[in-house]
């Protein structure tokens, strides 16, 4: 997985690429510093690259979710589509990351 | 010859317990000449440490290493009868002194000489004449290297014997066999089902038990992640169920209470996917509840249809809402609930089977080989295309209603 940040005045979208599964762990924490350190109001998670989403991927977004009620920020998930798509209305949290 | 202060010290960053380790060290010190010997003796003295053995030639060494077995040795490279030389290779050949250090001290500075002393199985070189506080330094390094790896390989060797043990303890959170036939002869079914935790520990789980009312409650649990932090929550998951039975025939009211228990102990970012479902196996009236467990597929003839198991994973919302769905499950039809890596991993070629995928495979598997051998058949096709390490733990069960066909032949 990899992932590119793009802010324009407090409004970013966070651009990921490969999959987001257990093993990227270590990244994901790198990014939600990341977002730390900018002064964000709303973010959104673009998918539209991404194939794979597994449980562990979906724990991240959950942090992620939480840092942004936290900071005050909003979070929002786009673009997911096949499997990542499915995962996501299937456990609900399509409706809990706003679109 | 330079000087040395001679006061046991610790080196910098290492390990206190391997500081002391290092100082009882047992260190053979081999030369002919007798002079060397003591002033070698007198620095690694002088340096803390107090279990020295001396030999005086290479034959001699070779006993004493049998008989003591020292940490090191300190090796003298010219010596009548059996060189250092030969000290060396001999040990180096028998794999009881793989991990001995052996520090050779050599006159020559010739760079063939130190080639041949490092081909012949020497961990170090120290030039003569010798330089005290470089010999100490160097075997200080040696014996801390050989140390720490010895607490390593210890460490590793205790952690593996704990992880056998926290498996078995997991594995008894399965059902037990004796449980399952009572409920196959019970509820008329035969019960499929197949574990394997991706690591030494797994967060998947599943159970089933016998109801009031000719009923059968039967859940799978796949709690995100894997290994130690996950296996430790499917015993908490485990310990909870028991305290809601209360609540077992509803199976929407079961999830709520269990998820009550679970957000409070659960970490940010830890959750569960589950589905629970209860069977009245004589009406064949199916009601079940998810929890975004990936969907239960019911198997009728050569027909496959999908449960509802979309829902918010247990551990993640203070408050979610749970809802009842009703189904049925008639006889002779079986229910196939799994965990999410029969879908995930990639097979051959990289791409995931995907649900579709899985589909396809069971109606294939069900039309040529039937239904009620329907989960060996698939993971033996899943297995086919993967490798023994799976990315995530694997559960899948089926519970097949038995039609007087199968009866016939069990």
């Amino acid at each position: 997985m990899e992932y590119r940040i793009e802010n324009t005045g407090g409004n970013a979208v966070v651009r990921f690429t490969g999959d987001i599964t257990f093993s990227e762990n270590v990244t994901f924490r790198q990014l939600l510093k990341d977002l730390d350190e900018q002064n964000l109001t709303k973010c959104i998670f673009d998918l539209s690259k991404v194939e794979m989403v597994d449980s562990a991927g979906l724990g991240m977004f959950l942090i992620a979710r939480e840092q942004a009620e936290t900071n005050g920020w909003k979070l929002g998930v786009t673009g997911a589509h096949g499997h990542v798509a499915s995962m996501l209305k299937l456990t609900k949290l399509s409706d809990l990351l706003e679109g | 010859m330079a000087d040395t202060t001679g006061t046991p010290h610790k080196a910098a960053g290492r390990d206190k317990e391997i500081t002391s380790s290092v100082h009882a060290a047992k260190i053979l010190i081999v030369d002919d000449m007798v002079l060397m010997q003591r002033m070698i003796g007198l620095c690694l003295n002088r340096g803390g440490f107090e279990n020295l053995l001396y030999a005086s030639d290479g034959d001699q060494a070779l006993k004493m290493i049998e008989e003591f077995m020292p940490d090191l040795v300190v090796l003298d490279l010219n010596m009548p009868t059996v060189s250092g030389y030969e000290v060396c290779r001999t040990l180096r050949a028998d794999p009881k002194y793989n991990s001995l250090p052996i520090l050779v001290q050599s006159a020559s500075e010739a760079p063939e000489e130190r080639v041949e002393v490092f081909n012949s199985g020497a961990t170090d070189f120290v030039s003569k004449p010798i330089n005290q506080p470089e010999l100490l330094a160097r075997v200080r390094m040696h014996l801390e290297n050989k140390f720490l790896i010895h607490s390593l390989s210890d460490f590793r060797a205790r952690i593996e014997n704990e992880l056998v043990l926290a498996r078995e303890m997991q594995r008894s959170l399965l059902p037990e066999k004796a449980s399952l036939i009572e409920i196959e002869k019970e509820t008329r079914t035969i019960v499929e089902s197949y574990y394997k935790a991706s690591f030494e520990l797994g967060g998947d789980l599943w159970g089933g038990w016998l109801l009031p009312n000719n009923q059968l409650g039967f859940y799978v649990l796949d709690i995100s992640g894997h290994g130690v932090a996950a296996a430790l929550n499917t015993f908490r998951v485990h310990a909870s169920m028991a305290r809601f039975k209360d609540t077992m025939t509803d199976p929407a009211l079961f999830l709520t209470e269990l998820n009550k228990a679970m957000k409070a102990s659960f970490q940010l970012g830890q959750f569960g996917t589950m589905f629970y479902a209860v069977l009245n196996y004589e009406t064949g009236t199916l009601t079940y509840a998810g929890a975004g467990a990936p969907r239960p597929m019911i198997i009728s003839g050569t027909n496959v249809r999908l449960l509802d198991s979309s829902g918010i994973p247990v551990g993640v919302l203070k408050e979610p809402k749970y809802e009842n769905h009703n189904d049925r499950l008639e006889v002779g039809e079986s229910i196939f609930c799994y965990s999410d890596v029969l879908i995930e991993a990639p097979m051959a070629g990289g791409a995931i089977l995907g649900e579709d995928g899985l589909i396809d495979w069971v109606k294939e598997l069900v039309k040529s080989k039937g239904r009620t051998q329907l989960t060996a058949n698939l993971l033996a096709r899943f297995f086919d295309t993967q490798p023994e390490a799976l990315p995530d733990d694997l559960t899948a069960v089926a519970i097949h209603r038995r039609s007087g066909i199968e009866e016939g032949n069990a």
